[in-house]
């Protein structure tokens, strides 16, 4: 059995809407999650992606046990999240990007002091971990700062070592590289895989950062309207839509762009001309060839489509 | 329901049972270490507490001399300094547990292997207990050296000091029940401006914190001296200022017994049926 199984998971929330000039309310009912199932294996990291409002978080939610679902089972190592919340949530880790699990006042040092005896961990095991997380997350130099002393990258990389303290199987992140700068994104993302090649954490990501998923993830689900709409490998997903490609190119005098074959699009800024071709279509020497025969070229590069671009489209396409 | 019974009843070994409340222990060392940061807001505190029993017993004395009343003036004065004293245990919600509700921080300890009515239940009383201790002792003391129409009295035996830390403490699980009902109504509604003012209201006219509940007309005192707000902190200062009698004490703690555990049962019942419908909206 799976580690993870969620079958036909269903959650609706009642909205109240106000109507404009009336103190009345309207009723309305959304399907955050309609029909939603996957498996997820141990030691398994998988991305969840799907634009705002399309269910990720109220799935974590679920999954961890805060939440009780409307129809549908889901299940995590055998047990049901909601109805065996004490137990099952002494196994996972979770980690929701914008708030905060660590005590506002004290420095994190305290607050992992309190984290140890609510999940119990023993001192001996919480001090060997603690180090290797410091050690892993850069904490040494704020551990003994307040809270609120520390900028968002130091609060992230503590709230993941409090999260990650009593060593859980499973850990939940909802985007927990919001806001956070390159080095520490990076820093982040390179600690997130050590910890899942080394301790088997299987790991569930939510995030709208590509990059994020495009580094740490073999496998993506997609959701959107409460839906599952992919599940399986990123590349395959990507190749659907990784139809088109780009040539910046630069001419070293002024020179008009020869005719171009059906399916290309120039643009031109500030002298330069992009060019987007398909090269199923026709390929890029030939294409490069067809430039040159208009004049020298000062400048030429070549550009992949942004994974930004391809996943705006793959919403867009999914009318999400 | 059932269920919840026998989990309350199951036997525990000693050893169980300090393994199981060691993580709430830990929450009254966090607070400890919180209270102990903000010394500046204590000493704040302190200063305003101090004041307003001066005033009040300027109040008090200009009252007797116009017009005496049954109550002796000392004890009056010693009443008015254990409520300044204890004034912070008091207050029925707190704005920083109130903020994880509105906030959505609670999914975090929804996430921790802790009953939430507990946790929040301890959380409540760390904050009143830390932090009421920390400014009674010193205004207590300052209260002790002020001379005699000015100063607090001793308590009026051996017994009646016992009795009275019984009672405080009784008083003090008391109202941690009461805090965790407000709570739970903050849940359900979001915004704890109306139940905290309600509480407030009640509380201070209830409690004794507006007029010491001993000046109330007689037939009056009947009725409040059965509220739960009466056992807070009136029931044990009239133990300690020798008012009751020694029957009269066993009797009060029977009543904020039964209204302990009333609340408790009452609060855990609604947080039960909180969980099952909790909402954690947005991201």
């Amino acid at each position: 059995m799976p580690y993870i199984q969620v079958t036909s998971l269903q959650k609706s929330f009642t909205l109240r809407k106000k109507r404009p000039h009336s103190f009345r309310r309207d009723k309305e009912t959304v399907h955050a999650l309609s029909d939603v199932s996957f498996s997820i294996d141990k030691g398994e990291l998988v991305g969840y992606i799907g634009p705002n409002g399309a269910g990720k978080s109220t799935t974590v939610k679920i999954l961890s046990g805060i939440l009780t679902p409307d129809g549908g089972s889901a299940t995590v190592n055998g047990r049901i999240p909601w109805l065996e919340r004490k137990e099952h949530v002494r196994h996972i880790g979770v980690v929701f990007g914008q708030r905060t699990q660590l005590w506002w006042d004290v420095a994190p040092m305290d607050s992992y002091k309190l984290l140890r005896d609510i999940y119990r961990v023993p001192e001996e095991q919480w001090k060997k971990r603690l180090g290797e997380l410091s050690e892993a997350l850069a904490l040494e130099d704020f551990i003994r700062t307040p809270l609120r002393q520390l900028s968002l990258g130091q609060r992230m990389r503590a709230e993941l070592c409090g999260s990650l303290l009593h060593s859980p199987e499973l850990l939940f992140l909802d985007e927990p590289t919001i806001g956070l700068d390159a080095v520490s994104k990076l820093k982040l993302r390179e600690f997130l895989k050590e910890e899942n090649a080394r301790n088997k954490t299987t790991i569930l990501l939510t995030t709208h950062d590509m990059d994020d998923i495009q580094e740490l993830c073999s496998r993506v689900c997609v959701l959107g309207h409460g839906k599952l709409l992919f599940d399986g490998h990123l590349r395959d997903l990507l190749s659907r839509y990784d139809t088109l490609q780009f040539l910046n190119i630069r001419y070293a005098s002024p020179a008009l762009l020869p005719a171009l074959p059906e399916g290309c699009a120039a643009t031109h800024r500030d002298g330069a001309w992009q060019i987007a071709y398909d090269p199923q279509k026709i390929q890029t020497p030939t294409l490069i060839q067809l430039l040159q025969s208009a004049g020298t070229l000062s400048e030429l590069s070549a550009e992949k489509q942004s994974i930004d671009h391809m996943i705006a489209r793959m919403y867009e396409e999914m009318h999400l | 329901m059932m269920n919840l019974c026998i989990r309350f009843l199951r036997p525990l070994s000693p050893h169980s049972l300090l393994r199981r409340l060691k993580p709430y222990f830990s929450v009254f060392m966090m607070r400890f270490r919180i209270e102990t940061q903000y010394r500046g807001a204590a000493l704040g505190g302190i200063i305003t507490q101090v004041f307003f029993g001066l005033m009040l017993i300027a109040l008090y004395t200009t009252l007797y001399q116009s017009a005496p009343q049954t109550v002796p003036l000392a004890q009056t004065v010693t009443y008015v300094w254990l409520q300044q004293s204890c004034f912070r245990m008091l207050l029925s919600t707190d704005s920083e547990l109130m903020q994880t509700v509105r906030t959505g921080g609670m999914a975090y300890e929804m996430c921790r292997p802790l009953s939430p009515y507990g946790f929040y239940y301890t959380r409540a009383m760390a904050q009143k207990l830390v932090g009421s201790t920390l400014r009674a002792v010193p205004m207590l003391l300052i209260a002790f050296l002020l001379p005699a129409p000015w100063g607090i009295s001793l308590p009026a035996g051996v017994w009646q000091l016992g009795m009275f830390l019984l009672a405080l403490f009784m008083g003090l699980l008391c109202t941690c029940a009461m805090s965790n009902i407000a709570m739970a109504f903050t849940i359900r509604s979001l915004d704890n401006s109306g139940i905290t003012s309600a509480m407030n209201l009640l509380l201070v006219t209830f409690c004794g914190n507006l007029l010491p509940l001993t000046l109330f007309p007689d037939k009056w005192q009947k009725f409040i001296r059965l509220t739960p707000y009466a056992q807070l902190l009136d029931a044990p200062i009239r133990i300690y200022t020798g008012e009751y009698t020694f029957m009269q004490s066993i009797e009060t703690i029977g009543i904020q017994v039964f209204w302990t555990c009333a609340l408790i049962a009452l609060g855990y019942f609604m947080w039960h049926r909180n969980q099952k419908h909790m909402i954690v909206q947005g991201g």
